[in-house]
């Protein structure tokens, strides 16, 4: 397999690192939505009902991952700015600490104390260089994880969305014969367990693991895990609320 | 950390002198001073800039008949590496390859494996009449070292802040 450019390299590492919103968002939207709509079903008759409820509870969520995500990108981008902006003060005020610091990393990283000297001495030669590989190095801030919080919000946001219509649009195209008829609902909870399973498979192929499937599984385990959680966790507390389970 | 009144430990170690290897014992100094500086390591940034202000002082060191010797936890062909790069250095870079030495005069960090940086003064009986240790990212003053060299060497009392050719005792003081 050719080499990637590393230019091309950066610009796919830097794409992948959107996983996270990706998979998070996907996840949350998938069981929430799933949640909704078994929860409805027992609740409400009309079938149109529960779909508009799905509706509203998928444009929320969508509108508050991506809300969250943007503030969360926003937040975390400030602070790291703002340390970077220190580390660069401090080294234009004490290159020394800067350099002694980076060789002793570079030392625990398995270099010669002579050949970590002569690393740091070329590279204080474009402070630029120096500064940048001790952001790295030294203190683990990184400029690639200064992410864009507008593309943090809409990716988390459109993930909720895409996530959402998993188990909604087989609720959705399978209409109901009348209460009891719940093979909308079964429909949507074997597309929902298929799309959980498809996004652990995903994240097993990104990461070049052999065992995709076990990845697949996992994620399918801790996701429907959290969810069967989640619905004990509501039959247990029902009681509190005057009712009793199931009504 | 061993202070004024003690006697210097002895020492018998490699060394890189004027460009090449050698061997050097504390007996074998003869100038009525020694300035024994302890050092982290060679091949660092505060280290060099501390080597080499005393290499520039050496003229001064010697009008006061005092020697200087460094020491740090590399080994000869180290120092001689170093010592090339700086361009020479006049005076012994002691290998106190494991740190006895250090340790001897209690100035070795355990924990980072290196001598801390730290400096003595030995009279002409060999007792240390001087010691101070810097913290690890501070360098010392060369001129501080060699105004208290003076200042020993006068065998005088001198107030604070004395400098060669000023006046000796308290202030007030009629000497």
């Amino acid at each position: 397999m050719a080499a990637l450019d590393p230019s091309e390299k950066k610009r796919l590492i830097e794409r992948l690192s959107s996983i996270r919103e990706i998979v998070f968002g996907m996840q949350d939207g998938i069981l929430t939505t799933a949640g909704v709509l078994a929860g409805l079903s027992g609740a409400v008759a009309v079938h149109r009902q529960v779909i508009l409820a799905a509706l509203a509870s998928t444009a929320a969520g969508a509108l508050s991952m991506g809300a969250g995500a943007y503030l969360g990108t926003r937040a975390q981008t400030e602070v790291l700015t703002s340390e970077l902006e220190r580390t660069r003060q401090e080294t234009a005020a004490e290159p020394y600490v800067l350099q002694e610091g980076l060789l002793h990393q570079l030392e625990r990283e398995g270099l010669s104390r002579e050949a970590s000297y002569r690393v740091v001495q070329l590279l204080s030669s474009a402070p630029q260089a120096l500064l940048s590989t001790a952001e790295v190095k030294m203190y683990g801030l990184s400029r690639q994880a200064l992410g864009s919080a507008a593309a943090d919000g809409v990716t988390m946001g459109g993930a909720f969305l895409t996530g959402a219509l998993v188990p909604l649009l087989p609720f959705i195209l399978i209409p109901s014969a009348g209460p009891g008829d719940y093979l909308g609902l079964i429909a949507a909870m074997a597309t929902t367990a298929l799309a959980l399973f498809a996004v652990g498979y995903f994240q097993g192929w990104l990461a070049q693991r052999g065992r995709r499937w076990p990845s697949g599984l996992r994620f399918l385990a801790i996701a429907m895990g959290a969810a069967v959680a989640g619905y004990l966790i509501g039959l247990a507390i029902a009681p509190l609320g005057g009712a009793a389970p199931g009504q | 950390m061993l202070k004024p009144g003690d006697t210097a430990p002895f020492f018998d170690l490699p060394c890189a002198v004027g460009g090449r290897a050698g061997r050097l014992r504390l007996s074998q100094i003869d100038t009525e001073m020694v300035v024994l500086l302890f050092y982290p390591h060679d091949f660092s940034f505060i280290c060099p800039t501390e080597v080499v202000g005393f290499h520039n002082a050496r003229e001064a060191f010697a009008a006061e008949h005092t020697s200087i010797v460094a020491a740090s936890v590399d080994d000869a062909a180290t120092h001689l590496r170093w010592a090339r790069e700086l361009g020479g250095i006049s005076y012994p870079l002691l290998a106190d390859e494991g740190g006895a030495l250090a340790r001897a005069y209690g100035v070795f960090d355990e924990r980072e494996g290196l001598a801390m940086r730290a400096t003595f003064i030995l009279d002409s009986k060999r007792t240390i009449v001087y010691c101070v240790a810097s913290p690890v990212n501070v360098g010392r003053s060369v001129s501080e070292t060699l105004r208290v060299a003076c200042a020993l060497r006068s065998g005088r009392m001198c107030p604070a802040d004395w400098e060669p050719g000023g006046q000796f005792g308290p202030a007030g003081h009629k000497d």
